[in-house]
C-alpha cells in the first residue's frame, strides 16, 4: 500500500504539459508543508525529465504519446516516477548541441537525494527521483553536476587577442 | 495578458534588452530564442538578457542562451545575463550549480550589464589575467 501513488497524471508529451506538472508538484509540496529550496529543486529536476521524454521520447512519432506522472509520498521523501511508452531512450551524459543541452539528467542525478533510471512495464522509459522533506545538506555537494561528465561550453567570453 | 512575457527594451543607446518575467521552459524557449534573434539582429548593439524577474528557468532556457551567447561573439557584439536584487533563489541555483555564471557571463545589477554588453567585462578581463 505505501508504494502505491498518491497522485497520478498522465498527459499529452507536449512542451505545454511540463508547466502543468510543476503546478502538479506545487500542490503535492504545499499539501505536504514541504520546504521551498527542496520544492525549487524538485520543481527543476522534475521538469528536465519530462523535458526529456518530450523532446525524445516520441520523436518520429506522428503523434506524442502519453507523459505519466507519478508521486507518491513516502515517510522520508516525496518520491516522483516521470515515464513514457516510447522506444526507450539511450541517456548520455553530455549530447552537444542537442535543444537541451545534455543538461537533464546530470541536473536530476544532482538534485535528487536519490535516482534510478530503467525501462519502464510500458517498453518506455521511467526516471525514478526521490527528494528527502528534511535534508541533512545540498544534495549538489554530494553529487556534483561536474562529476557527471557536464561541462560548461567555452570558458567566459573571447576576448581579442 | 502573457503571465510569462519576454519582451525588447532599450537598456541604452546601444544596447538591448531582453527581460524575461515568470516561469520558462520547453515551451517558451522557442520564443525566447526569437526575441534573442531579434535583439541581436540590431547591429553592432549588445545585449542584456534581464533574468531578475524570472520565476524559473530549464535547461531549454540555458541552452537558447548559449546559443545566443555564441551567435553575439561571432558578430563582436557584446552578450551578457542580468540576474539582480530580488531574483527568485532557484533561478540563481541552476546557474550556479552548472558553473554558467563565469560562462554566459552573469552580473548583478543593469548598469554592470550594460558596461559588460557594451565590450567591457573589466571583471572577467582581470580574472583571466590573474
Amino acid at each position: 500500500m505505501s508504494d502505491r501513488p498518491e497522485v497520478q497524471l498522465v498527459l499529452p508529451a507536449r512542451p505545454e504539459g511540463v508547466g502543468v506538472v510543476r503546478q502538479a508538484l506545487s500542490g503535492m509540496a504545499d499539501a505536504l508543508a514541504i520546504d521551498a529550496d527542496v520544492l525549487a529543486d524538485m520543481k527543476m529536476a522534475v521538469t528536465e525529465a519530462c523535458t526529456n521524454v518530450v523532446l525524445h521520447a516520441y520523436s518520429g512519432a506522428p503523434e506524442p504519446g502519453p507523459l505519466e506522472i507519478g508521486l507518491l509520498a513516502g515517510e522520508d521523501g516525496l518520491t516522483v516516477i516521470v515515464a513514457d511508452r516510447g522506444s526507450g531512450i539511450q541517456p548520455r551524459a553530455s549530447r552537444a548541441g542537442s535543444p537541451a543541452l545534455g543538461l537533464g539528467l546530470p541536473l536530476i542525478a544532482a538534485l535528487s537525494n536519490s535516482f534510478e533510471l530503467r525501462g519502464s512495464a510500458g517498453g518506455g522509459t521511467e526516471v525514478k527521483m526521490t527528494f528527502l522533506y528534511v535534508r541533512q545538506g545540498d544534495p549538489v555537494q554530494a553529487n556534483p553536476i561536474g562529476e557527471t561528465g557536464w561541462e560548461p561550453p567555452g570558458e567566459a567570453s573571447q576576448q581579442s587577442a | 495578458m502573457d503571465a510569462n512575457p519576454i519582451v525588447l527594451e532599450d537598456a541604452a543607446d546601444d544596447v538591448l534588452a531582453v527581460v524575461v518575467e515568470g516561469e520558462h521552459d520547453i515551451y517558451t524557449a522557442p520564443a525566447l530564442r526569437e526575441r534573442l534573434d531579434e535583439a541581436l539582429a540590431r547591429e553592432g548593439g549588445g545585449v542584456v538578457v534581464d533574468l531578475t524577474a524570472a520565476t524559473f528557468v530549464d535547461s531549454s532556457i540555458l541552452g537558447a542562451l548559449l546559443d545566443a551567447r555564441r551567435r553575439a561573439q561571432e558578430r563582436s557584439q557584446g552578450f551578457v545575463v542580468q540576474v539582480g536584487a530580488g531574483a527568485e533563489p532557484g533561478v540563481q541555483r541552476i546557474l550556479d550549480i552548472t558553473g554558467l555564471i563565469p560562462v554566459l557571463p552573469v552580473v548583478g545589477d543593469r548598469e554592470a550589464a550594460i558596461a559588460a554588453a557594451r565590450g567591457g567585462l573589466p571583471s572577467l578581463q582581470d580574472e583571466r589575467q590573474a
